[in-house]
């Protein structure tokens, strides 16, 4: 039997066709049906017109396509210099980027899933700071395209380091007060789920519910994990489980078509990964998650808390780069060569909110050539057979009810418009 | 106030944008939407599609599609069904306004207007319509217009239907890099407070319509602000692409401040020229 379920407010919308046998999930095939064609929207423009194209990806993590994309043009070059201040200030932009999603899926998607309202204060408000926090920097959030090659177009003063510093610490207090009632220095260096329990908040609320219905064993996949991008805080990697590798090469991700969804499936040496805060939590050995795995494997339990605690260990970190800026170096250092004059390809990777986001450039002659873009989410979410399925496919199978699945199709935070780009 | 939300091919930019609305909690007693891609509603897409649920006003994003489906149905029929009934339509953003960035074909189109040329698929509807572009939208526009219909305010219209309160101003106006427009100093470097980006850098805030350094993004900055030209997002005309260049003919912009002729620019320019304001050559702090 063949049930097919239109799933809703997921940056859009797709469509799961899921395969009874002996009433539980045999395979779940997942299908997103329409296009907008923007790697052919690219070929044929001027270079640096990716960096107003490409944020227009995705209105959530549009910012992690405007970086992904200005380092892809820097690729092109060779010896082009970059003050620390911009890219400590990219990597600010960014981080900001992560959490205001990690907050809106907390609390708009992620609460209707276990029987609460969406709340709408609690998803906005943080996330507001956080679009402060970029807007002083970039100008505005969503859509700017403030990276540009050799730096970033904004100067940044005193007083902008001031403000920042006040929304990341109104932000570390919302999440202090609403998610997890700890002190947040120590809540990042925690080492113990039981511990993180013993507190109170809404994230804690969420993992109790999971713990008592028993889905601690919910959306196991196959506990492999990859991460391409890497910056002071990220590390990239993969790794089955515990065991880490970090030796990683793009040129082993294959990308191929589907026949019955316009999203690409992706994967690495034959095999598919997952992407995302699990994933980089596993990577980075980040010590709560681990012991979350260790107990509960790549569950939906792992999945959830290893998002919601990257917003902590992101705000923390965050805190370090803004303090390390130095305003006095410049924020744009003017490339010897302008890119109208630079031909050559290259391959950016970096961690967007939902996990590893690559493109690839070619440019000759002041033109786009080629442009490729694979996004998280088809990493996640690749439509593999019953044989070879998915991330995201192979989460589901054996379930038995459906709202079920969609528990765990979720917990992958699911992008319809990065996947459909 | 019931409200339907409908995306064609989008980013969501536009509902992100409007979740940093200022006061959004105070938005949501007021107003209720039956469906949202993002809110809970009491609605799904799909009860949407097969019934009709009353609601006031329709408020359409993203780029139309000759073909595209919603849960299966036809868009172009859904805005008719719910077009036809509600008091107001809005287009939420370029997208849905003029065709913005997705538009590549000619299957593709904004609500009344591919580009600048009008269309008329949707005549019947086009009287209650108000544009709002932006890409994305600014949330503090789309707010003040929704309360004002429910006030029964008369909103004044540009010729492309957008909200004259909001869209009479351009870019320009409040812009902090004015005085380097007023003296001609065209000695702009990315990465700085001093200059203005309108002789070598594209930005099209002089001829661009919106209030973005007015009404100021996120309540903090705006591009020009943070040294990023203006992109022209809320014309119809966007994108225009070569972006972060200045079109010239033969060293004078091609496309000069909105409704200056070009020989008063000229004149302007030339007498300001003849100054050397020590002030705008060197760095101000």
């Amino acid at each position: 039997m063949i049930r097919s379920e239109l799933i809703e407010k997921i940056e859009g919308e797709a469509t799961l066709d899921y395969h009874f046998k002996n009433k539980a999930i045999e395979h779940v095939d997942i299908k997103f049906l329409s296009s907008r064609h923007i790697e052919n929207i690219l070929k044929g423009k001027s270079p640096l017109d990716a960096l107003v194209i490409n944020p227009r990806v995705c209105g959530i993590c549009g910012h992690a396509h405007l970086i992904a994309t200005v380092e892809a043009l820097e690729g092109c070059y060779e010896n082009l210099e970059i003050s620390q201040k911009a890219k400590k200030l990219r990597e600010l932009t960014l981080n900001f980027e992560l959490i205001q999603n990690h907050f809106k899926w907390f609390y708009l998607v992620l609460l209707p899933l276990f029987g609460q309202k969406q709340n709408i204060y609690k998803a906005t408000h943080p996330s507001k700071l956080m679009g402060q926090a970029i807007a002083t920097i970039a100008g505005q959030y969503p859509h700017n395209s403030y990276a540009i090659p050799g730096g970033i177009t904004n100067e940044v003063l005193q007083q902008d380091i001031i403000k920042i510093e006040q929304y990341i610490d109104e932000t570390i207090a919302f999440y202090q007060n609403h998610l997890v009632d700890a002190d947040m220095e120590n809540f990042i260096d925690c080492e113990s789920v039981s511990k993180v329990l013993s507190k109170n908040g809404d994230l804690i609320d969420i993992l109790k519910t999971i713990k008592q219905n028993k889905w601690t064993k919910l959306g196991r996949s196959y506990d492999r994990f990859i991460v391409f991008g890497q910056n002071s805080y990220f590390k990239a990697g993969r790794g089955v489980a515990t065991r880490v590798n970090h030796n990683l090469n793009t040129k082993y991700i294959t990308e191929t078509n589907n026949t019955d969804s316009l999203a690409k499936n992706v994967k690495f040496k034959k095999y598919y990964y997952e992407v995302g805060p699990l994933a980089r939590a596993m990577i980075n050995k980040t010590a709560l998650v681990k012991d979350s795995h260790r107990k509960y494997r790549d569950s939906i339990f792992s999945r959830i808390l290893a998002r919601t605690c990257e917003i902590p260990q992101l705000l923390i970190h965050s805190k370090k780069i803004l303090n390390s800026i130095d305003i006095h170096e410049p924020s744009f250092i003017e490339p010897s060569v302008p890119i109208s004059e630079i031909s050559g390809k290259a391959t950016s990777c970096v961690e967007a909110a939902r996990g590893s986001l690559i493109h690839k450039i070619h440019i000759e002659n002041n033109t786009i050539i080629e442009y490729n873009i694979i996004t998280p989410t088809q990493w996640n979410l690749s439509n593999g057979t019953k044989k070879d399925s998915g991330v995201a496919q192979k989460a589901m199978v054996g379930l038995k009810d459906i709202e079920v699945a969609q528990k765990v199709f979720k917990s992958f935070d699911v992008c319809s418009v990065c996947t459909t780009h | 106030m019931k409200l339907l939300w409908l995306s064609a091919l989008s980013c969501n930019g536009n509902v992100h944008s409007f979740f940093n609305y200022e006061k959004i909690d105070s938005f949501l007693k007021s107003f209720t939407f039956i469906y949202h891609p993002a809110i809970e509603s009491d609605y799904t897409l799909q009860d949407i599609v097969k019934k009709d649920i009353p609601c006031d006003i329709l408020l359409l994003e993203g780029t139309l599609q000759e073909g595209l489906q919603k849960a299966g149905v036809d868009i172009e029929d859904l805005i008719f069904r719910y077009g036809n009934k509600v008091k107001k339509i809005i287009t939420v953003g370029t997208c849905a306004s003029f065709g913005g960035i997705f538009l590549d074909s000619e299957e593709k189109y904004g609500l009344h207007y591919r580009k600048k040329e009008p269309h008329d698929k949707f005549i019947s509807l086009k009287e209650k319509t108000i544009n709002i572009p932006g890409c994305p939208i600014h949330p503090q526009t789309l707010a003040s217009i929704l309360y004002s219909i429910k006030k029964e305010f008369e909103i004044p219209l540009d010729p492309y239907q957008r909200p004259k309160e909001f869209f009479a101003f351009t870019t320009h106006n409040g812009c902090l890099r004015n005085e380097y427009f007023e003296y001609k100093v065209d000695n702009h470097q990315f990465g700085n407070i001093e200059g203005c980006m309108f002789y070598e850098h594209g930005c099209q805030g002089p001829f661009t319509n919106s209030s973005c350094n007015k009404i100021l993004w996120n309540e903090v900055s705006s591009k020009t602000r943070s040294g990023h030209p203006c992109l022209g997002c809320t014309e119809p005309t966007f994108p225009k692409y070569n972006f972060f260049e200045t079109k010239k003919h033969m060293g004078i912009p091609a496309h000069l401040p909105l409704g200056v002729p070009k020989r008063a620019y000229l004149s302007l320019a030339g007498v300001a020229k003849t100054f050397k304001i020590e002030r705008f050559e060197k760095k101000l702090i």
